[in-house]
Parts: structure tokens; sequence; C-alpha cells
């Protein structure tokens, strides 16, 4: 292959490709890349240093022993192309028959290591993870430093190579798990890996699960924690969490961090966690349960003060409910997509201002707006946001059961969850369980 | 790993949905003083039976019930398992008609009959469709979430009870043992068998220790004795025997002053209830490993799917109370065979097996 006039054609597609001539102790060579991602006259400083000290102990830059990058022996174009956009920068001769792959200076295109954006923390270590893959391992090593910590990189896609790293503890992790993990990476290594979607798809996971097989933490202590707990760990590039498999039922309610504060506040949180879930799935179906169907359970001065506070609503209580909930719904949305200057807005427009209007033309009750409102903050205790989203469906199924079957639908559509929560599984391993390192708890 | 946890925690769960609804009457109406004897009585052939059909089991370990009665010829796993599918189909269609009943004439008077079976059906059916780890894994959590407060409602439960009526304790009738045939105390038995069958089912994949099954059934000798005791002692036997359902009738007198709500029972009526569909996607389960036995072409979701809804037709076409009870004394002796032959059978077969291999080694 014409190597100079290969790597000119591809100039023209690719205007980011520089070919820089320049002359290395004498030898005239071009230098090639991707301006992008390399910085050029650090790098050439840097080159030139290295082939001064190369001159000096009588080596030839193209040299094998040079000390100068790796040769490449008459590589192909696919090499070429995968050496420099994995960003690597080529050196060679005028005439292209010689040439060799040099790790050069890179840009600084990751951000600094911060303080983490979903996951506050109150003690306990803050950096999080960012987007450099070899920063978080990084990361994770300097957290969890044991001669025990394994890692097994892939590239995965055909088109886009993405990096992935699987991290685990050699003697704690489960061995079917691991087992099971490494099969399905290895079994599909061509495909490409964009999102998370398509990784548990590569994993195979059902799509319509609605429960994440895999925890998400931006926290490198999170990780470490999960590693010394036997559970694997898997990083990729340009993702600024670690995916820790296989989730459990704890991780709603146990979080490391905890673990820095005395046992009996760590239990309480615990405690106040379930409790925070069981308000937000019961509250809104037990609240239209009471008020349309089984009015009788409720203490009488209880159930007048409701009904007074309904007075007016023209609504059944499961519309006026899903009216407000969705009203909610579109809130958190809306925060979500909004600039952090403007979110507190929402909250005084949705909160205050549409929640004092709606009560004043009684199109809802204030009970209701209590209740969602007592939901809705409940929703958050749970650890990791990918936990609450799934908690926000369970209430709209209780919802419905209840507004059919009263209480009854309430609790049949509790055990129906419990159910669901039972049937799920990661590689054999139960979401119910129990987790000890090393063993199956069922 | 040992999931004796789990199959206890399903064990105490489906006896304590059938302990509080129908139980307490049948025993008040079979006697009218010394109920203790007759709950005791009822108890231990129930303990012994647990404790023969798990012996009988341990001996053939990893097999089932249905693969230790196939071991004795085709034809005769044939003959003696059928009764207990007739047993196990004529039970859910008591149960999800009974249950049904008793949720419209308690709680939701305006609501249909029929969408109450439906409810019923479509989750045990869509439970058991997930297989028995995962049902024993939704019965740990369920457990985990309703029993606190079922105990907290049984210990409110004795707030009116006046104990002079525990005495007498005995009389002739109590002490002959007369009872035993007479219809209603055979039909209490409702409450005892079914919930243990489930033990002989188990795949080998789930173990458990046989020991720590029969000890822990002797945790459900209270419940039962409180099931009957507290209508007794709220109202004294006279009007307790009027009640079709003593017991929710006694917890329905407790008034707590410092809750919100005025009837604690329906929260406790309901977490028995859910008890009972856990209890009727187990007895599915069953049925379906029965049936697939049976018919080895019949693919899982379709025959589990075809007989909740031939148990939908039937429980449609029963037309009331009386006609449930009639169906509930019809099914005593497919009760008394599965209680009785089953564990014992499963005992001769599983000693002879065992004394066969020991020959051979």
């Amino acid at each position: 292959m014409n190597l100079p006039a290969f790597l000119m054609s591809r100039q023209n597609l690719d205007s980011d490709l520089f070919l820089h001539p320049t002359i290395l102790t004498d030898q005239p060579v071009v230098l090639a890349g991707y301006n992008s991602q390399i910085d050029l006259p650090q790098t050439i400083a840097l080159l030139r240093q290295m082939a001064l000290n190369a001159a000096s102990a009588d080596k030839p830059p193209f040299d094998p022993s040079s000390g100068i990058g790796t040769p490449m022996n008459d590589p192909g174009e696919r090499e070429i192309l995968d050496a420099i956009a994995a960003g690597q920068m080529l050196i060679f001769s005028y005439a292209g028959d010689r040439c060799m792959k040099l790790v050069p200076v890179h840009r600084t295109l990751s951000r600094a290591i911060e303080a983490p954006t979903t996951e506050n923390v109150l003690r306990g270590a803050i950096s999080a993870f960012n987007e450099d893959l070899d920063t978080n391992i990084g990361l994770v090593k300097k957290h969890f430093s044991s001669e025990k910590l394994r890692l097994r990189s892939y590239a995965l896609g055909g088109d886009q190579r993405r990096r992935t790293a699987l991290l685990y503890m050699e003697g704690q992790i489960h061995e079917q798990l691991l087992q099971s993990i490494v099969r399905k990476i290895e079994a599909l290594p061509d495909r490409d890996v964009p999102d998370l979607e398509a990784l548990s798809d590569l994993l195979g996971f059902s799509k319509w699960t609605l429960i994440t097989r895999y925890n998400t933490t931006e926290l490198p202590q999170e990780a470490a924690s999960a590693l010394a707990r036997g559970k694997a760990v898997l990083l990729l590039d340009r993702f600024p969490f670690a995916l820790v498999l296989p989730s459990l039922v704890s991780d709603l309610f146990v979080s490391q961090s905890d673990r820095n504060f005395p046992v009996f506040f760590k239990f309480s949180f615990q405690v106040l966690r379930v409790l925070g879930v069981l308000t937000n799935v019961l509250l809104p179906g037990l609240y239209v349960a009471l008020v349309s169907v089984n009015p009788e359970v409720l203490r009488i001065e209880i159930a007048l003060s409701i009904a007074g506070s309904r007075e007016g609503v023209p609504y059944p209580a499961l519309v006026e409910t899903l009216l407000l909930l969705l009203i909610l719904e579109l809130t958190l949305e809306s925060t979500i997509r909004l600039p952090k200057t403007i979110g507190p807005t929402i909250t005084m427009v949705g909160g205050i201002i549409l929640g004092q209007a709606v009560v004043q033309a009684n199109l809802v009750s204030n009970v209701l707006i209590i209740i969602l409102a007592a939901s809705t903050i409940a929703n958050f205790t749970v650890i990791g946001f990918q936990n609450t989203t799934s908690l926000r469906l369970y209430k709209y199924l209780l919802l419905f059961l209840s507004a059919m079957f009263g209480v009854l639908g309430l609790f049949v559509g509790i055990v129906v969850i419990c159910a669901y929560l039972g049937q799920v599984s990661t590689f054999g391993i139960p979401y119910l369980s129990r987790w000890k390192a090393g063993r199956r708890y069922g | 790993m040992d999931k004796s946890r789990q199959v206890i925690v399903m064990c105490l769960i489906t006896h304590m949905g059938l302990i509080f609804f129908l139980y307490p009457a049948d025993i008040i109406a079979s006697l009218s003083v010394g109920q203790w004897s007759a709950v005791l009585f009822g108890f231990i052939c129930h303990v012994s039976m647990v404790a023969v059909y798990t012996k009988g089991l341990s001996y053939c370990a990893p097999r089932n019930v249905i693969d230790l009665f196939q071991s004795a010829g085709n034809a005769f796993a044939f003959l003696a398992l059928l009764p207990l599918a007739i047993y196990f189909v004529m039970m859910i269609i008591i149960t999800v008609r009974a249950y049904a009943e008793i949720v419209t004439v308690i709680f939701l008077g305006n609501t249909p009959l029929w969408t109450i079976m439906l409810l019923f059906l479509a989750v045990s059916t869509l439970i058991s469709s997930w297989g028995v780890e995962s049902l024993f894994r939704t019965a740990m959590l369920v457990a985990l979430l309703f029993f606190p407060f079922l105990i907290l409602v049984i210990v409110l439960s004795f707030q009116n009870a006046d104990w002079h009526y525990l005495l007498p304790l005995m009389d002739r009738k109590a002490a002959s043992f007369s009872y035993v045939f007479h219809r209603p105390y055979l039909q209490s038995m409702f409450a005892f068998v079914g919930g243990f069958l489930f033990l002989g089912f188990i795949p080998s994949h789930v173990p458990y220790q046989r020991r720590k099954i029969v000890w822990f059934s002797f945790v459900l000798l209270p419940f039962f004795l409180i099931s009957v005791y507290v209508p007794l002692l709220t109202f004294g036997e006279n009007t307790a025997s009027k009640f079709p359902f003593p017991f929710i009738m006694a917890v329905d007198t407790v008034d707590v002053s410092w809750l919100m709500f005025d009837r604690v029972t329906m929260f406790f009526m309901i977490s028995l209830l859910c008890f009972v569909i856990l209890f009727l996607a187990l007895v599915k389960w069953e049925m379906l490993l029965l049936l697939r036995r049976a018919l080895p072409a019949a693919k899982a979701p379709a025959v589990s799917v075809l007989l909740a809804v031939f148990v939908f037709i039937v429980c449609l076409l029963v037309p009331n109370w009386s006609a449930v009870e009639q169906m509930l004394w019809w099914n005593t002796y497919l009760r008394l065979y599965a209680a009785f032959v089953i564990p014992l059978v499963t005992f001769a077969l599983g000693f002879s097996r065992r004394r066969k291999e020991a020959i051979e080694s």
C-alpha cells in the first residue's frame, strides 16, 4: 500500500487529519493524526527529545529498539485507520516504506474529576466518575486497592469501537455470574453499544422489564463496595457511570455511604427509605380506594372532612388523581430538561401558583394535593434515580386496581408487584435475594 | 442453598389464609363445649400427616410425588393421582367462588361477583405462570409486608374478650370425639389439607429440611385456637354460632381510638385474601404439574389459561352460597383422600423404595 497517497486521499474525507512534514534527526518524516485529538506542538517537542536520545545511543529513529513508538510492518488500511481513530499518531518516512505509531500528547477532552451531579454524598468520598474510561478505572482502583481486583477489557462494536471494562474481585464474585457476563459479551463482539438499551440487549435482558438489571452509580466508592461484596462492575468509555451487576432489591435502600454513620442512624435511614417507597406507591391508590369505593373504612370524622374538601369537585376520584399526577410528572420531566437557573421557576409556578389555583378552582381537593405532594417527595428517598422511575410506574397499577376494587384492589396490586419483583432475576440471581459474596441466596 | 425458610413461610401463609374465614364457624357448629379438643384433634392429624408425608418424600429424596407414584407404574400413578387432580380443581373452584362471595358480602357490595373472581383467577394465574421459586420469594415479601399488621390485629382482637366464656372446658361430646364424623367437622378439615400437599411437588433444586417444616407447623396451632376462641370469648357460644364468619365479626367489634381507620378488620381480611391468592397460585401450579405430566404435549401458558377459563366458567355457574357449601361437602371425600391416602401411600412407596435400594446395595 502506498501510505502517503492513501492518507492524502483520506484527508479529502477527513479534513481533521493532518499530515505534518518534519525532520527527525536529519531524516525527513511525516506525522499524521487527528488535530482534534492530538496536541501537535507538545507532541513534536516530545518526539524531538526522544529522537535526540535515540540518536545519542546510535539508534536510527525507525529502529524497533529506538524507543520512539511502535513500528508497524506493512500495515493495512484497517490497521492505519484504527490506530488514528484511537487517537494515536503515525510517523512515516517520505516514501512511506517505514511506519510506526506513537502515543502522542492528547488534547484534554474530558472534564476533571468532580463532585457527583446525580447522587449526593453527605459523608464519604465525593469524587465521581467522568467520561474517560481510564480515569474511571483508576478511580475504582484507588478506592479498591486490592491485588484481587481483576479487569477484563473489551472493544465492542462494528462501526464505532467502544471500550468496555469488566471489573470483579477474584474469589468473591459468584463464578456463574462472571461466566455468564463474559460469555454474553464475548459472543457478540461486533454489536454496537451506543447506549444502555443496546447493552442490556447484548447481555440478554428483556426489553420490557420494569426493573433495571444493573444499578448505575456515579460514585467510585459505591462501585468499590459492590466489588468487595462480589458483584461485577462494568465501565463504558464516555459513560460517567459504573454499571453494577446484578441489581438487587437492597440497592433501593442500602447505600455504602450510610456506613459512615453510626449504626442506629444507618438503620433508621433504611427504614425511612422503605417507608418512603411504601408511601409513594400506596398513598394515591389508598386515597382513590377510600374516597370512591370503601369510604366506610375511614373514621367518620375523617371521611366527612375529606368529603367536605371534595365538595364541588366535578370528577370521580380516579380522574382527579390522574390529572394531578400527570401535572406532577410533567413538572418532574421539565425540571430535568431545564437549565438549573430556570428550574426553581418551575417549582414556584408548579408548586405554589398551580397548586393554589387548582384547589381554588375546585378542580381537585385539598387532601389530594397533600397526598400527591407527600407521595412525590417520598419517591425520591430511594437510592438511584433509575429506581425512582420504576416506582413511578407501580403507582399507576395500584391506582387503577384501587379504582376498580377499592382496598382489595390496592392489596392485590401489592401482591402483583411483589410477584413481579419475585420473578425478576439477573443471570440466575433473583432480584429478591439477600446477597452474600460468592454464595447464592434465593 | 437451603430454602427451608421460604417453604415454611409458604406453608404458614397458605394456612393463615384458610383458617380465619370458614374454619371457626365449622368448629363452633360441630361442638358447643370444649372446642379446643376439636381444634387439637384436627391439628394433631394435620401434623402427623405432614410428618408422614415429608418422611415418605425424604426416602425418595430428589424425586417428587409424581415421580414416586409413576415409579410404581403409570396406571397406578394415573389412578392414584386422578382424585388428587380433581380435588385440586374443585378446591380452586370452591376457594375462588367462596372468597369472592365473602368479599362481596363484607365490603364490596356494589362490585359484581364475576369481576372479583376474575381478579383472583387472573392474579393467581399470572403468579403461578412465573414458577414456584418466584412464588416462594413473593410469599416471603408478602409475609414481610403483611405479617406485622396481622399480628397487631390479632392482638387487638382480644380487646372485648370475656374469659368466663372459656368454661366449661369439656363435656361428654367433646370427650367422646363423636363430633369427628359429622359434617361441620369434616368440612373444617378444609383449613388443614391442601396447604401442605405442595411439599411433595417442590422440585429438587429447591431443597428444604423436612424436620423444620414439621416443627414450624406447630406455629400454626395458636392461630387455629385464636380463630375459634376469639369469637367465643367475645360473643359466647350461643351468639358466635349464629354468624357465618365469627372471627371477622369478633374483630369488627374492636375499636381503636388512636387509628384513623374505623374498620381495621378490612385490612386484616384483605391481607388474608392476598394469602389466599398465593394459595390459589400454589394449587394452580401443582395442578399444572399434574396436567403436564399427564399430557406432555400441552404447552404451559395455554394450559394455565385454559384451566383458569374453565374454573371461571364453573364459578359463574355456581348460583349461591348454599351451593358453595354443598360443593364443600361433596369435596369432603376427596379431601380425606388427599389428606390421608396420599401421605400414607407416599410413605409406603418411599419406604419400600428405600428398602429395595438397601437390599440392592
